[in-house]
């Protein structure tokens, strides 16, 4: 299933009814095509049939064994994500057919909530393991999978900070103030600064997919908009040890778009250009305009950005987890906003990266023209 | 109110809500011993046998809590240990049993997170005695 437009297929075998018809409920709802099975003989045509992104499969069955099933899933396409069901007495066995090659497992009973969450991981997985060649992600599946992505987000800094407050509270009241009390405060702060960049990112999105925040199309100057953002972050990048560098040419260049969305666009770039350097390194931004197009390339000294991650940058929350690497901050969602906008404007974004020496942003936009009498009549 | 010196291992990859749980357990008197991950949890549970395990369901985007107790209550020397779950993933101990390791123990606890404290400490000083 390699077209964007086409929602993902997902197998359902499970020989309780009940079961199998929330399951499929559930996860048609998530915008999937689900095909429900009583029985892994039917599930197993229909996974050769229909080459589903996922299969969901109990493993306590008359007939085959979920066990079998998964082996058998793995033989039709070793790239189909499998995900275990158990219910009572049977966790060995998924212990065992994690070992054999399922994703993931979920005891009975689960609630909706943990069986979307589980699945969007797995398809997430999915997509990470297929060496994809389209640009765009499946819209319509993700957009619908979104709220479940952003409740789980915004609950752990909230448990973190609520858990130091409770816990400073209580021990204020033993008498016993912790000798961490300032930094645990500062901690605090810094899953606060967390939910808020979530909360701000999650706005921006919502309005630039509305398009109110894209509505604004007035003369912005692309220049003066990154020298201002560079001020703004010079204290971040001397705390990172990082310089900043800006070689952008003597006049003004100007774009047709909204005043906050261009911003937006250039604060992730070199916020990300920052955050993902190493100490001693540099920011550079440098831009300029050639044929009627505006070229801003935003450039980090940072350990660079693995090939097989690059089709996936610019998807909603994607962050690259790797051994060793920086731990990630961000909401996931500011490279996605960025492309968005810049979409929006008629421009597009490309990155460019080597490992050990740096990545490369690269946008380009449309260069800032007269309107002709026509168009103004469109924009009152 | 003295806890002797009992023992407990708080798994969650959440360093903060790691940091904050386990300070309060120390100044009621517990030894912590802390780890963020399901596999650095059932080292520390086979090295150090604690009285209690506090564990964390979802980590590293996987239910690898579910794992890390099912490796626990596999291994004879240290499967009657009682496990509080502690997670925001799921919302009661998960109706599972392991019929080689025993499962769920009646002494087994589930905890929303955020964890109430107060709740917390109730729950252990019952399961571990309130005098050494």
């Amino acid at each position: 299933m390699s077209d964007p437009l086409i929602p993902e297929a997902v197998v359902v075998i499970d020989d309780d009814y009940a079961m199998r018809f929330s399951c499929g409920k559930i996860l048609s709802k998530m915008g999937l095509r689900v095909q429900v099975f009583e029985d892994g003989t039917r599930g197993l045509e229909a996974v050769t049939a229909v080459k589903p992104g996922l299969v969901v499969v109990d493993l306590k069955m008359p007939g085959i064994s979920g066990l079998e099933v998964i082996s058998r899933v793995h033989q039709i396409d070793p790239q189909i994500i499998l995900i275990v069901m158990t219910g009572y007495a049977t966790i060995d066995t998924a212990v065992e057919a994690m070992k054999s090659g399922a994703y993931d497992f979920l005891p009975k009973p689960f609630s909706p909530d943990e069986l979307r969450l589980i699945v969007n991981r797995g398809l997430e997985r999915r997509r990470l393991a297929i060496e994809s060649q389209r640009g765009e992600v499946d819209r319509a599946l993700l957009k619908r999978t979104f709220v479940t992505f952003v409740s789980h987000q915004l609950r752990s800094p909230l448990a973190a900070i609520h858990q130091y407050l409770d816990v400073l509270l209580r021990l204020e009241e033993m008498g016993d103030s912790p000798a961490r009390r300032r930094e645990w405060i500062g901690r605090c702060l810094k899953r606060t600064e967390e939910l808020q960049g979530l909360i701000a990112d999650w706005l921006t999105l919502a309005r630039v997919e509305g398009g109110t925040l894209l509505k604004e199309r007035v003369e912005v100057d692309i220049k003066s908009t990154i020298v201002n953002i560079l001020e703004n972050y010079r204290p971040m990048a001397a705390a990172e040890d990082v310089a900043l560098e800006a070689s952008l040419p003597k006049e003004e260049i100007h774009v047709r778009g909204d005043r906050t969305c261009v911003s937006v666009v250039f604060d992730n770039l070199i916020t990300n250009a920052i955050k993902y350097n190493r100490r001693g390194g540099k920011v550079t931004v440098s831009g300029g305009l050639s044929d009627g197009e505006i070229v801003v390339a935003v450039s980090d000294t940072g350990v660079g950005i693995p090939e097989k991650y690059r089709p996936f940058l610019f998807d909603e929350f994607f962050r690259i987890k790797e051994d060793g690497a920086k731990r990630t901050e961000g909401t996931g969602l500011g490279l996605h906003i960025s492309k968005r906008i810049v979409s929006e404007m008629g421009g597009s974004i490309e990155v460019e990266s080597q490992a050990g020496v740096g990545s490369t942003f690269r946008v380009h936009l449309p260069a800032w023209r007269e309107p002709s009498d026509a168009e103004i009549g469109g924009w009152q | 109110m003295t806890t002797g010196n009992k023992r407990i291992l708080l798994v969650d990859d959440d360093k903060d809500f790691v940091e904050a749980v386990a300070c309060f357990l120390e100044a009621n008197g517990f030894t912590v011993f802390r780890a963020h991950d399901g596999k650095e949890g059932v080292r520390l549970a086979k090295l150090e046998r604690p009285d209690l395990i506090l564990m964390d369901i979802m980590m590293s985007e996987r239910t690898e809590g579910f794992f890390a107790i099912h490796e626990i209550r596999g291994d004879p020397e240290i499967n009657r240990t009682p496990i509080f779950v502690l997670s925001s993933f799921c919302s009661r101990l998960p109706d599972f049993e392991i019929p080689a390791s025993g499962g769920w123990l009646a002494h087994d606890v589930f905890l929303p997170k955020p964890v109430n404290t107060v709740h917390l400490l109730e729950k252990i000083h019952q399961r571990l005695g309130k005098a050494a």
